[in-house]
């Protein structure tokens, strides 16, 4: 009898310690954060309801909307990231001498982490004289060196050039793999149905590695949208001059943690929640099609 | 497999392959070059002296007198070594437990019937779409006035045990051990932990190792959460630790260089000698 409770308890046993944590780290601060949504909250003094005046003050914050189409422009990362990766993985699907040292080197800047690559980028920005500015006049391009990180327009394109130089290797190595799963006879075969060289990737490479785009599309959207580092290391944690930086993770931290406005937070991370779950249904739905 | 099929065609096309060879040569070098200019840039301004402009126009891409001496006074002020041990315990610590809580979360998931499976199945996956981010808020109050543990390398090991998707991974690796081989051995009397322990982990051992380097990178890399915790010195962890140096050291970019390659050492060591591990963890992880 003993030993029968024992084994029907068995796997929520194993299951405990998963079920703890995730109660405690996800699920709760998801039920949390939906509450402190509707008060006003700065941590030292308990959350008081205000029903929904943080919902109204987001229609009326102009930074916020400035975040919300930060974080959306910043989608133009994502075909950026999937075509030079694509690019990169056909170039690297060959045997040539040498060729794995180029694969390791591609994903260097993956591992290195974001603050180190930050302060590469601002030396390498750097207005006063750094080689960018430095390669553009000696090009011809500008005639006086451009302030590039305190200049508004100039902030979010830099950061947005930072995410996809750290994740191209990333991503070339998911592309790399789906191609060599792609068989050789269908490369034959395009070649005796007279496709060229370009011709070849378009109707066979292309094709042949669709899921892989479809993931990476939603993985690197996904993480686009909710972009922190880049913008918290570029801009020195300002958010740039005149939030010209600003994203969505980017405010719901400064309101959060600088300004310790919780419940307004809260209110923008119930917004992010809202667009993310837009997102991933959409790629479930991307992936069906894919099935069928 | 199609080498050997069309041998004429292939001498035809030898000429041809040699200028597609350098063609794909090309391609790569500039794309070398974009990769590593970056941390030319780093290396070449830690080693400029006091004479040499750190920003000039036109740039000066060498160093007149080379020296090390900025590394030197890095390594005296900043107890760089110190971060390093701090990032090292806490990723050791987060990809330990987590990997343990992981494993044995999949294994019923994966080999067991119960009641309440398909409702735990879903919550789990629904706990994939909660950003991370969203959990930063009441996590951080979690952490000030519950747990207290703020300011400790702790409240940067806990919130990171429990991950659904290793424990998703890992349910599909175990889906692939054999039932009769876990059936033999309830007949033989075998406990369902020492079944776990001896005879599904470790057939499972590749899953384990994407599962552990992607948890590794993640927690070595994380900046957000360690900036919100941690408020002493003495437990920075490397990235918390790099930020500061920047403003410790604003007056000389030098400095703020040699502290940049000093951090990055490490991990590119770890590559080198674990590179395939590195590889196949990360974008494993991608397509689990």
């Amino acid at each position: 009898m003993n030993a029968r409770i024992r084994s029907r308890l068995t796997p929520y046993l194993f299951l405990a310690p998963a079920l703890i944590f995730m109660s405690v780290f996800t699920l709760y601060p998801l039920l949390a954060v939906g509450y402190y949504s509707f008060t006003e909250y700065d941590i030292l003094r308990p959350p008081a309801p205000v029903g929904l005046a943080n919902y109204q003050r987001l229609l009326n914050d102009g930074v916020f909307w400035l975040s919300l189409r930060n974080s959306f422009v910043y989608l133009i990362v994502t075909p950026v990231i999937i075509a030079l990766a694509i690019g990169l993985a056909i170039a690297l699907n060959r045997t040539l001498p040498g060729i794995s040292v180029f694969r390791a080197l591609y994903y260097i800047p993956v591992i290195t982490g974001s603050v180190a690559i930050g302060i590469a980028w601002q030396f390498l920005f750097n207005g006063s004289g750094g080689p960018i500015n430095g390669l553009l006049l000696w090009l011809g391009v500008i005639d006086k060196p451009i302030v590039f990180l305190t200049e508004p327009s100039y902030i979010l394109p830099i950061a947005m050039l930072m995410t996809i130089w750290m994740g191209v290797g990333y991503y070339m190595v998911v592309f790399l793999a789906a191609l060599q799963n792609i068989p050789e006879d269908l490369y034959d075969a395009a070649r005796i149905d007279g496709c060229n060289h370009w011709q070849k990737h378009w109707h066979v490479s292309i094709p042949g590695i669709r899921p892989a785009i479809v993931f990476v599309a939603v993985i690197s959207s996904l993480s686009a949208l909710k972009v922190f580092d880049e913008i918290y290391v570029l801009t020195n944690a300002t958010g740039g001059v005149l939030n010209s930086g600003s994203t969505m993770v980017f405010y719901l931290w400064k309101q959060a943690f600088r300004l310790q406005n919780v419940g307004y937070a809260s209110a923008i991370a119930m917004v992010l929640l809202v667009i993310t779950l837009s997102f991933s249904i959409l790629n479930v739905r991307l992936l069906e099609r894919r099935e069928d | 497999m199609v080498t050997a099929v069309k041998p004429r065609a292939d001498a035809k096309r030898a000429p041809k392959a040699l200028g597609s060879a350098i063609g794909w040569y090309m391609v790569l070098g500039i794309a070398s070059i974009i990769t590593v200019f970056p941390f030319f840039w780093l290396v070449t301004t830690a080693l400029k002296g006091p004479g040499d402009a750190v920003f000039s126009l036109p740039p000066q891409w060498l160093p007149n007198e080379p020296t090390l001496n900025n590394f030197a006074r890095v390594w005296q002020q900043i107890a760089v070594w110190r971060f390093f041990l701090n990032s090292l315990f806490v990723a050791l610590c987060t990809v330990v437990l987590n990997i343990t809580v992981s494993a044995l979360a999949a294994y019923p998931l994966a080999k067991m019937h119960f009641p309440g499976r398909e409702l735990i199945f879903y919550s789990l996956l629904a706990t994939l779409i909660v950003p991370l981010e969203l959990t930063y808020v009441p996590g951080y109050i979690l952490a000030v006035q519950v747990f207290r543990y703020d300011d400790t390398l702790w409240s940067l090991i806990f919130p990171n045990v429990f991950s659904a998707f290793n424990i998703f991974l890992l349910r599909q690796a175990y889906q692939a051990v054999p039932n009769d081989l876990i059936d033999a051995a309830r007949i033989d009397g075998a406990g369902e932990l020492r079944i776990w322990a001896q005879i599904v982990v470790p057939t499972v051992r590749p899953s384990l190792v994407t599962a552990a380097v992607f948890t590794a990178v993640t927690s070595w890399n994380a900046l957000l959460w360690p900036s919100l915790m941690l408020r002493t010195r003495e437990i920075y962890t490397l990235p918390v630790g790099l930020n500061t140096l920047r403003g410790m050291f604003s007056a000389d970019f030098r400095l703020i260089a040699a502290g940049t390659i000093i951090a990055i050492i490490p991990i590119l060591i770890a590559f080198v000698f674990a590179q395939r591990y590195f590889v196949s963890g990360l974008s494993g992880a991608v397509k689990g």
